[in-house]
């Protein structure tokens, strides 16, 4: 358990999580977001680090196998000792287990051997290949949703579906954590949630798509292809 | 064995002073910490800030008015009776304090979000702050027995 008061000023420093959401500019840069972390004790910024590099998919490469990711995830438990930011970390393992499991079987893939990525699930999901929802529609109850987005051919719907399921779980920790180490980094993951949220946004991506495919078409109206001057 | 119990008498005497003290220094560090994040994140309300940063000095006020009631003559006959309302009104004193801080710092935080809620985020510190005047009149009173 951290010192419930570790965080006060930092905490008390950054826009409500909320409020990440519902503004149209971000109220919050990832450069100021990291200046403001440089309160942290090089311990916790430690343990932090650990637990995005786990977490971002950017710091994942194409070419990650499933047993390195599995390795990372173990590797990250041990050298995170705040019970709520590992119950967070396998939580998430969870869900990604469980998404990693839908699209192998929609590819076609053959059933998992005796364990299958990491988790509560990873044994589970195996054993109960044929069932739509791998019988986790209890303990994963938007699975059947992420099934028929995936069904439907909708990453962005699925994408979506997922960040707020991950929000959701990390709010529902945020409320046991008010200043403390915890609180920060949960805030940090939300911030992450945030920043992909924002990228996923489909009318901002159109109008970026529009705006490079401008500047693609002005660059190739200067190209010379004849060698003659235009 | 008289000088132990008058020792403890002593004690009694000055404890919800030091104590309500130690919980005032607490609180309001607590709270002040917040109202300096919020700060730096808001653009005007400092002052409102600063001022809900200090409701936990009362802790000590109360401390000392408790101090100069209880302050007489320690014999081994009063002693006891010194020692038990001093010592168990500091503690509550210090706790009081101390978690009105940490809900006036909450106030803050939410606050500096959404001000149309600052009187109603500051209800629960002053719940706090009416179980510290619980622990103080009661205090006066019960030490209107001791005698001396």
């Amino acid at each position: 358990m951290s010192d419930p008061d570790a965080y006060i000023a930092l905490i008390s420093s950054l826009p409500g999580s909320e409020r990440l959401f519902v503004a149209k500019q971000p109220p919050l840069s990832r450069l100021r977001l990291d200046r403001r972390l440089t309160a942290l004790t090089p311990e916790d910024a430690h343990v932090l680090k650990v637990l995005e590099h786990a977490l971002n998919w950017s710091d994942y490469g194409m070419d990650v196998t499933d047993a390195q990711a599995i390795h990372r995830c173990k590797q990250a438990l041990g050298d995170i000792p705040q019970p709520t930011l590992r119950k967070l970390l396998m939580e998430r393992m969870d869900l990604r287990t469980a998404v990693a499991a839908l699209r192998l079987r929609k590819r076609g893939g053959n059933p998992p051997a005796a364990s299958y990525g990491i988790g509560r699930g990873s044994r589970h999901i195996p054993a109960n290949w044929t069932d739509p929802g791998f019988r986790l529609k209890g303990a994963m109850p938007w699975i059947k949703e992420a099934q028929q987005l995936l069904g439907a051919d909708d990453p962005l719907g699925l994408e979506r579906l997922l960040l707020s399921v991950s929000h959701k779980q990390l709010k529902r920790h945020a409320a046991r954590h008010l200043f403390d180490f915890e609180a920060v980094a949960i805030y940090v993951l939300i911030w992450n949630i945030f920043d992909r949220w924002a990228q996923s946004n489909a009318q901002d991506a159109a109008t970026r798509f529009e705006h490079l495919a401008q500047q693609a078409m002005s660059g190739a109206a200067a190209i010379d292809f004849d060698g003659a001057s235009t | 064995m008289n000088e132990l119990v008058v020792t403890l008498g002593w004690l009694g005497i000055y404890a919800p002073m030091a104590l309500g003290a130690s919980a005032s220094a607490i609180g309001c560090a607590i709270a002040g910490q917040a109202s300096i994040g919020a700060m730096t994140e808001t653009e005007g309300g400092y002052g409102r800030f600063v001022g809900v940063s200090a409701f936990p000095s009362t802790m000590v006020i109360y401390g000392i008015v408790i101090m100069f009631t209880l302050n007489r003559e320690v014999t081994p006959e009063n002693a006891g009776g010194l020692f038990g309302i001093g010592i168990l009104s500091g503690i509550a004193l210090m706790y009081c304090g101390i978690w009105q801080g940490r809900a006036c710092a909450a106030a803050i935080n939410a606050t500096k979000e959404k001000p149309e809620i600052f009187g109603l985020a500051l209800a629960p510190a002053a719940i706090i702050e009416g179980f510290g005047v619980f622990a103080f009149v009661f205090a006066l009173v019960i030490s209107a027995g001791i005698s001396g």
